[in-house]
């Protein structure tokens, strides 16, 4: 029996501590009164202290969580509002985010007491609060909570600990702040366009926007700045209620920028003027930020000297130099040679800014190295790289020969010749700026024009120093090496770096554009080349007294049908719109009753891709396709797959390409030769829709 | 580059195939079902909203209605190795047994492929495959986002009220939903595209 008691003790007092888990938000309602008089309004908060490591969520959770809910239990006539949301804070969960709050919060909720509430009164506001707490579990909790209010005549006394608090946290909760926003859809991303008085100035450095509703962008993904002169702009990746081509009434939301934060709510039209065209705001704590224009422009002098070293740039400085070393005693022809070069770089330098300033007005997302973005001129810099490394093999000159390379210094063609080195010295060196001075451009760009253009300025001043130095300086001058045999040495081993910078180039290339692409440029450096070789051979026919004029012509031609292959536009729309084959859709397709064509195909397969361009692509199959009907299934064999080899060893074949056309009045499909022309394939499509 | 960012799933748009073992140790892949309605269902054994729909049972209900339907319903675990709610074949069978669940498989994509191909976020995230392989529904299983089990009380069931468009061979009337939940215990290398 004592036994028994024990154990019933035991029992009872074991179950309280089971239903009793350890919380990890400590709640409580804090007033920032001490009383409150008949229909006065007063804010009391929701007081959460949150375990380390732990956070509750924003009015919008983000990806996953739920917000803190607040249930009130209050006399007849009494009146709480919602919660007033402090800005959350991002909480990234792996690939996902979060919005919440960390460390202590307080959610304010207006309270007003009814005009009959009766002074001298104490009444008990109830509450429930119910919050998700998560850490690397979640973990529901919710909580009872209960204030005692008095009722006193006229307004009481400030609560001395919890009125400044709950002051402070209304005075920081996002507010409208007669902000402009508009909001457009772009593809997966959408604009979301915002100015005003409040944010003109702002630093728009780490902005960020909140949405209130969890449909409207995909919460994990960055979100890039554009900054205007009265605003700016936020490219975010739209969420589930831009499925479907559809888009919301309005994206509602707090917008975190410049250590504020303001209510927005943005409609779907155009951008309000002024919230885009100043380019990104600069890193924080990058060194850019600090930067003032003086020390910028400094190191925008010591980058442009570095320049000069680089593998794209140096052959042609050093070529340049030993010819002016040739005429060290024509001091004044030296000078005027090495100014020209200055201002030929100084101006390409300038006038690079100039487009890069204004292209960044108008708005197009850009940086330095953007003309590296363009796949036909990469191409067209390979070429020009390959060109110049082959002219230092010595495969042809350009104007003057080389043994006459200093001959013309002082005339006026030598001048212009300068000015044209040190324009193409910059042009050539931008390959090699993009890596080197990207932050220091970068940072220039988000300035003012004129300090972009004095950081520009600096630039070319550094880069052409060298160069007009040595023209300057007799000294220096004699004491480069005397032109002779040993520069034709030196010039063919110079070439070696140009070929590099042509093959780094094709890289680049490789990486922006398709195997296509690719196989264009390879087949514009043969021409390149073989024009480079006709053209010497005429130069060498032309020094003995020959005409060479067929040669100087073919040459000529060649280069154009080089620089043509890479610069043409390839049509955009060129390949025909198909779907990943599966044998589901295509018996859909055929249940649809449309004439189905396939094509069994793979990117290393060269018939394949002969076949596309020739036959399928055209212009003659896409309206036979569009009067037929005809679905385009392609089931490509670019990497193994066991059902598509079944598929072709089922119509007898090892391998692609294979070409099926499948017709409305069922059976089997028809198998088309494996080399196509567009009449083959419009007269089977014909066929096939033929019931 | 291209080829390694996968796009969020469109509606409307055939779904991404994939394969996985399920726990009984054969391989799956949506493929497999093609012709039939697939629902997948993503789940936490330790999460509070998967909590709610099993431990309330009516998540059990609605598997058992589309399994008569002859829908394929599919329970998903992405959660990584090392996370508290991993799902190897053992604990993922131990886990079924006790809620009682009635899914055709449940599918272990502790690699998170299938969810990063899905962009599946939280527990429970639900998508429906129709006959024809195209996802007609994402999104939350009902319209209250909460952990509270009364919240189930006068719920919308977004994924029963899709199950029964697509038996009565209508659209899916409301095709994608916000989905709500505990985040997915995705690897830490795991991107999501």
């Amino acid at each position: 029996m004592r036994l028994l008691t024990a154990l019933f003790v035991a029992l009872t007092m074991a179950l309280p501590a089971a239903a009793q888990p350890v919380k990890h938000v400590q709640a409580e309602l804090v007033a920032e009164a001490q009383g409150i008089a008949p229909g006065q309004t007063i804010h009391v908060a929701l007081r959460q202290q949150i375990e380390k490591g732990w956070h509750t969520y924003w009015r919008n959770s983000g990806d996953s969580g739920e917000a803190t809910r607040i249930a009130w239990t209050l006399p007849a006539g009494w009146q709480a509002s919602g919660f007033t949301w402090p800005a959350p804070r991002r909480l990234p969960v792996g690939p996902l985010m979060n919005y919440g709050y960390e460390g202590e919060v307080l959610l304010p909720v207006a309270i007003t007491a009814p005009a009959a509430a009766k002074p001298g009164q104490t009444v008990q506001l109830a509450a429930k609060a119910q919050f998700l707490v998560c850490a690397e579990i979640c973990v529901p909790e919710d909580a009872s909570l209960t204030l005692a209010l008095p009722v006193a005549a006229g307004p009481a006394p400030a609560d001395p600990k919890w009125a400044p608090a709950i002051a402070q946290t209304l005075a920081a909760a996002p507010k409208p702040a007669g902000l402009a926003a508009a909001f457009q859809p772009h593809g997966t991303t959408v604009a979301l366009a915002v100015t005003g008085p409040a944010i003109k100035a702002a630093d728009k450095a780490g902005a960020y926007f909140y949405p209130f509703d969890a449909t409207v962008i995909d919460h994990a993904k960055p979100q890039a700045i554009e900054q205007g002169p009265d605003g700016l702009t936020l490219t975010l990746t739209s969420g589930y209620a831009f499925q479907g081509g559809k888009a919301p009434a309005t994206m509602a939301g707090v917008l975190a920028v410049g250590g504020k934060a303001y209510e927005i709510s943005a409609g779907p039209s155009a951008p309000p003027s002024g919230a885009s065209g100043l380019g990104p705001p600069p890193f924080k704590g990058d060194v850019g930020a600090s930067l003032g224009l003086a020390t910028a422009a400094v190191f925008a002098l010591i980058g442009g000297l570095i320049l000069n070293l680089m593998p794209c740039v140096f052959p042609i400085l050093a070529m340049k130099a030993a010819s002016l070393a040739g005429h060290g005693g024509e001091s004044m022809a030296a000078k005027r040679q090495g100014l020209a070069f200055g201002a030929g770089a100084i101006v390409t330098f300038l006038a690079l800014a100039g487009v890069l300033i204004a292209l960044k007005a108008a708005g197009s997302a850009i940086g330095w190295g953007f003309q590296l973005q363009s796949p036909p001129v990469v191409a067209v810099l390979a070429l020009l790289m390959l060109a110049v490394a082959l002219n230092l093999s010595g495969l042809f000159e350009v104007g003057t020969s080389l043994q006459g390379a200093g001959s013309g210094l002082a005339s006026r063609s030598g001048l212009a010749g300068a000015f044209f080195t040190g324009a193409l010295a910059v042009v050539v060196a931008a390959p090699c700026t993009a890596p080197f001075m990207g932050p220091a451009l970068g940072w220039a760009l988000t300035q003012t024009p004129a300090a972009a253009l004095t950081v520009f300025l600096a630039l070319g001043v550094g880069f052409a120093a060298p160069f007009v130095l040595v023209a300057y300086a007799p000294g220096l001058l004699s004491r480069l090496p005397r032109p002779g045999a040993w520069m034709e040495t030196f010039r063919k081993a110079l070439a070696f770096p140009m070929y590099g910078a042509a093959a780094w180039l094709t890289w680049v290339l490789a990486q922006q554009a398709g195997p296509e692409d690719l196989a264009r440029l390879f087949g514009a450096a043969v021409l390149t080349a073989m024009s480079g070789w006709l053209f010497g051979m005429a130069q060498r026919r032309a020094a003995q007294g020959g005409k060479p004029f067929a040669l100087d012509l073919s040459a000529g031609l060649l280069a154009a049908l080089a620089l043509a292959a890479v610069v043409w536009p390839q049509d955009a729309a060129a390949e025909l719109t198909s779907e990943p084959y599966s044998p589901v859709r295509l018996a859909e397709l055929r249940a649809e009753g449309r004439p189905v064509f396939v094509n069994y195909t793979a990117a290393w397969c060269v018939s394949c891709q002969v076949n596309d361009k020739v036959a399928i692509s055209t212009s003659q199959v896409r309206s036979a396709f569009a009067r037929h009907k005809v679905a385009y299934l392609k089931a490509d064999w670019t990497k193994r797959d066991s059902t598509i080899a079944a598929e072709l060893a089922s119509h007898g074949r090892a391998g692609v390409p294979l070409y099926l056309v499948y017709g409305t009045g069922g059976g089997d499909g028809v198998i088309l030769p494996s080399i196509l022309t567009p009449d083959i394939v419009v007269k089977a499509v014909e066929a096939a829709d033929k019931p | 580059m291209a080829g390694a960012v996968q796009a969020a799933p469109q509606i409307n748009a055939p779904a991404p195939d994939f394969q996985a073992m399920d726990a009984d140790g054969h391989p799956r892949a949506l493929r497999d079902f093609a012709g039939k309605t697939v629902v997948l269902e993503w789940i936490s054994s330790d999460c509070p909203y998967t909590a709610k729909h099993y431990d309330s049972g009516t998540m059990q209900k609605l598997q058992k209605a589309a399994r008569k339907q002859g829908v394929v319903w599919l329970t998903l675990s992405s959660a990584a190795p090392g996370r508290a709610d991993y799902f190897t074949p053992q604990a993922a069978k131990a886990w079924e047994a006790k809620v009682h669940g009635a899914p055709a498989a449940v599918l272990l994509d502790g690699d998170g492929r299938i969810g990063r191909a899905y962009g599946a976020k939280v527990t429970p995230h639900m998508f429906i495959i129709d006959g024809a392989g195209q996802l007609v529904y994402m999104g939350g299983i009902d319209d209250r986002p909460y952990a509270d089990p009364s919240s189930l009380k006068g719920a919308k069931p977004y994924v029963a009220l899709a199950l029964a468009d697509l038996k009565a061979g209508r659209p899916v009337a409301i095709p994608v939903t916000a989905p709500y939940g505990c985040s997915i215990r995705y690897g830490a290398a795991a991107g999501f595209q």
